[in-house]
């Protein structure tokens, strides 16, 4: 899964989202470090919900414009857990072999 | 600023953002446009009139991809048979380079051997410097329009590889003697591709890819 791909469906983790809102939920999730644009954001979302992973949680007009929000279906939650706890197992891997004292405290 | 000039560079805004968004296909635009539109102009900087060229970028590249790889889910056996459509196209291609480059040895080897199947040879090697070129664009034909589940690609394909079974028999039937080996096998692979491309794109799984687009007409 891409990294944005991941931030997207993290976004979405605790509640629908509209696609302007994703794109400042990804940079505070991220530290300021991803800053999706619109195009990037909206070939993901158009994948991922072909795939079945989010859907239209309900469509707002605000200022004369259709502001669609997005949520992740069940298939999505599953698939974002799984790879969090992939993520997980690596990132503890790396720092576990990098720093010997995260291992369980015994120097 | 009044209020008239941020509308008027809002609106100029919003053409160029349109123009570029142009690149997307027409059911993706009909869809999402206004959403898309409306996330460009929250997203953009106050008393922004152009386009940045990143972002334009980033639309256009999403356009594109949207265009060449459509995210409609592709059954197994389609995504299958699309890479033995492309792997088809390779083959003829390489048959092509490799008739060219053998072109003089070839004909001057059974030359040597037996004269009487010269001609036989010449024969063969136009018909593949011929035909080679339209059956490699016929198989990336094919192959876009399986990927992208028209309804219509199908019946091509069964065509084609009808016309393709025919055609390698009257070439064992009329030029056998001037066939190598290496020949024979090159039209076996080639007609084994289109046979299981075939194949796999009339299986339940892959039907059912294609009828939503046969009834989105």
């Amino acid at each position: 899964m891409q990294e944005a791909t991941f931030l997207i469906l993290t976004a979405l983790a605790d509640g629908s989202q509209h696609g302007y809102g994703i794109i400042t939920e990804v940079r505070q999730i991220s530290g300021g470090r991803v800053n999706l644009r619109a195009g990037t954001l909206y070939t993901a979302l158009d994948r991922l919900r072909a795939d079945g992973l989010i859907g239209v949680d309900r469509e707002e007009i605000v200022d004369g414009r259709l502001r669609r929000y997005y949520r992740l279906t069940p298939d999505g939650t599953a698939v974002l857990a799984e790879e969090a706890a992939r993520l997980h197992a690596n990132a503890t891997a790396a720092l576990r072999r990098l720093n010997p004292r995260l291992a369980g405290g015994a120097a | 600023m009044s209020e008239q000039v941020i509308s008027s560079e809002q609106a100029q805004l919003e053409r160029g953002y349109r123009r570029i968004l142009a690149c997307y296909p027409r059911s993706f635009r009909r869809d999402n446009e206004g959403e898309i539109l409306a996330v460009l102009l929250d997203a953009a900087t106050e008393g922004q009139v152009r386009v940045g060229l990143a972002e334009a970028w980033d639309l256009i590249r999403g356009g594109v991809r949207m265009r060449l790889w459509p995210a409609v889910p592709r059954p197994r056996a389609v995504r299958a048979a699309v890479t033995l459509m492309l792997a088809g196209a390779a083959a003829e291609l390489a048959a092509l380079l490799t008739t060219i480059a053998t072109l003089g040895s070839v004909r001057a080897a059974v030359a040597a051997r037996d004269t009487a199947a010269v001609h036989a040879v010449l024969v063969h090697q136009v018909a593949v410097m011929a035909g080679a070129p339209v059956a490699v664009g016929l198989w990336l034909w094919l192959a876009w329009a399986n990927g992208r589940g028209e309804d219509w690609a199908r019946l091509v394909s069964v065509f084609c590889f009808l016309l393709m079974s025919l055609s390698v028999i009257g070439v064992l039937a009329q030029n056998a003697v001037a066939l190598a080996p290496a020949n024979m096998i090159a039209a076996a692979v080639v007609w084994i591709l289109g046979l299981s491309s075939v194949a796999l794109i009339f299986t339940p799984a892959a039907g059912r890819y294609y009828r939503p687009q046969a009834a989105r007409q």
